[in-house]
């Protein structure tokens, strides 16, 4: 008896208060896959934040749970491909490009080239592919600038991109022309910023 | 930053920016960004310089809205401030992107055959544009690009309207000539 | 193949006349720009409206749809929205757990903005304008993954700027 007692008291302890925000079903279901992922060692204020947002976009409870189920399960293979150490941040921004199609051996070749955090690397890729550069060609572009890019270079570089891509230029080559610019920029020493567009804008 | 749908008339947001509202103002560059630029692009060729004529134009244009004798025409009286603007940027700056200057629908239209011919063609026409004189350039764009009467155009430039007709008159046979020319090279 | 001359430059005018693709975060600069310096104050213009202005130069002084200060490694962000007709704007996002009353922004005319402070991370946020109407920031780049039928965007903040 006090030991059911005590249990129940460890789950009300366990289970985050934010999600009381969802309905009762939705809220156990979501605690459930939240409780198991903590128990593997994944974060699990992603999966919470994920749930929230759901529930003030007023999604159904299935869409909301299937959500934080998908998100874990992604969460699991980002940390396999970043390794143990990887941050809760790296992990998430690690989903976000495999979700844009990054191959999790990409994953792990730039955690091998480019000293953590890796959180925006990772980023600037998923968000290259939402522009609509090739999976491909932007994880070989991410790749090619990891070594001696800053992660304020990085966002550059996306920025000349879209940019680019917003005035008519082909996602890809519009990504490899900045690459090879970046490039230039970083090996002749005549900048650091590589992939920065030739001439700033005024702000 | 999102920009909301606005639908007042120019007269209004002119008055709602007199009044204060710089969020109306918002409204006024949304309203014409497309179209101006379309024009700073062709005329100064550099899509970089041209959205940054662009962007001084509007600021130049909120500084001295006090002088917007007729706000219900704040879009001709804007077009003159941007037609200046491009005028002091000078000759045709150094194509730096060139390749990049070309919009969606040039590089994804179906009007001339595949994509090669229509890159070839998008090309021949800057170049052309490119050959002609400023005042030219201005004339033909501000006409039939732009569509404004002589009148307007006269108006916004300073020139007679029978040598903006003759200037128009002159830029058609050079495009022409020079579209001609490409085609043999 | 012959073609005629007036046909040529028929295809040129259609073609100059296509939409050429304008950076839509020239909106924005243009307003950050004129908010810091107003209008001169001549024939009737009201004195409280070069007063707004400052207003506005006070809301959106990081300048930039949402920035890192790179300077001093702070990572105060600054989101703008400009939304001239919305009763109420608020930022809502995995970093205020999804709560519109967390994070109004405060307008002056109709320019909405809001400084949040952010670890480093990759986050998703949305505007929710008069509480309904979900909007993506269009100066950001979009969330591919919006499982729940609105429009996100994302910001990251990175570990080692510089």
């Amino acid at each position: 008896m006090i030991l059911a007692a005590l249990v129940m008291v460890v789950q009300v302890a366990a289970q985050d208060p934010r999600l009381e925000r969802l309905d009762p079903g939705t809220r156990s279901a979501v605690s459930a896959v939240v409780d198991s992922a903590r128990g593997d060692g994944l974060p699990v204020e992603p999966l919470i934040q994920r749930a929230l947002e759901g529930a003030t976009k007023g999604a159904p409870g299935a869409r909301i749970v299937a959500a934080v189920r998908r998100l874990t399960v992604d969460l699991g293979a980002a940390r396999l491909a970043l390794g143990t150490n990887a941050s809760a941040a790296e992990l998430e921004a690690g989903v976000a490009a495999l979700r844009a199609g990054a191959t999790p051996e990409i994953l792990a070749h730039l955690r091998d080239l480019r000293r953590p955090p890796l959180t925006m690397a990772l980023s600037v890729l998923a968000d290259l592919v939402a522009s609509g550069v090739p999976a491909d060609s932007a994880a070989a572009a991410v790749l090619a600038l990891a070594p001696h890019a800053r992660d304020a270079d990085l966002v550059e570089f996306r920025r000349a991109v879209e940019r680019d891509i917003a005035l008519g230029a082909p996602p890809g080559a519009a990504t490899s022309i900045r690459v090879n610019a970046g490039a230039e920029n970083v090996f002749s020493g005549t900048g650091t910023n590589p992939g920065t567009v030739p001439r700033p804008r005024r702000p | 930053m999102g920009i909301e749908r606005v639908e007042s008339s120019d007269a209004e947001l002119v008055r709602r920016v007199r009044a204060g509202d710089i969020g109306a103002y918002g409204a006024l560059v949304s309203r014409y960004r497309d179209r101006l630029g379309r024009y700073a692009v062709h005329m100064i060729g550099d899509h970089e310089d041209a959205e940054e004529a662009l962007q001084d134009s509007f600021v130049r244009a909120y500084r001295s809205l006090a002088r917007c004798y007729d706000p219900a025409r704040f879009g001709a009286w804007l077009y003159g401030i941007l037609v200046n603007r491009c005028r002091t940027t000078g000759a045709r700056a150094a194509r730096r992107h060139r390749m990049f200057v070309r919009d969606a629908d040039a590089l994804n239209g179906a009007a001339h055959g595949d994509q090669a011919d229509r890159v070839e063609w998008t090309d021949a026409i800057e170049r052309a544009l490119a050959r002609l004189a400023p005042e030219y350039r201005e004339a033909f764009l501000l006409k039939h690009v732009e569509d404004l009467e002589y009148e307007a155009i006269a108006e916004l430039t300073g020139a007679g309207v029978s040598a903006l007709k003759m200037r128009v008159k002159r830029a058609r046979e050079q495009l022409q000539l020079y579209l001609r020319e490409a085609e043999h090279v | 193949m012959f073609e005629r001359a007036d046909d040529v430059v028929e295809r040129v005018i259609q073609h100059l006349r296509r939409p050429v693709a304008i950076d839509p975060g020239l909106d924005a600069r243009v307003l950050r720009e004129i908010a810091q310096a107003p209008p001169t104050n001549r024939r009737g213009w009201p004195l409280w409206s070069a007063l707004a202005a400052a207003a506005v130069l006070g809301a959106i002084l990081i300048a930039r749809p949402w920035s890192r200060d790179e300077t001093n490694r702070s990572d105060l962000l600054q989101f703008v929205f400009v939304a001239p007709r919305a009763a109420s704007v608020s930022l809502v996002g995995d970093f205020n757990d999804w709560d519109p009353a967390r994070s109004p922004m405060q307008t002056a005319q109709g320019v909405w903005a809001t400084a949040v402070r952010l670890a480093p991370g990759r986050y998703r946020y949305a505007f929710l304008v008069n509480g309904v109407d979900w909007r993506a920031d269009p100066g950001a780049p979009s969330a591919r993954d919006d499982e729940f039928g609105t429009p996100s965007s994302v910001v990251t903040v990175g570990g080692r700027g510089s």
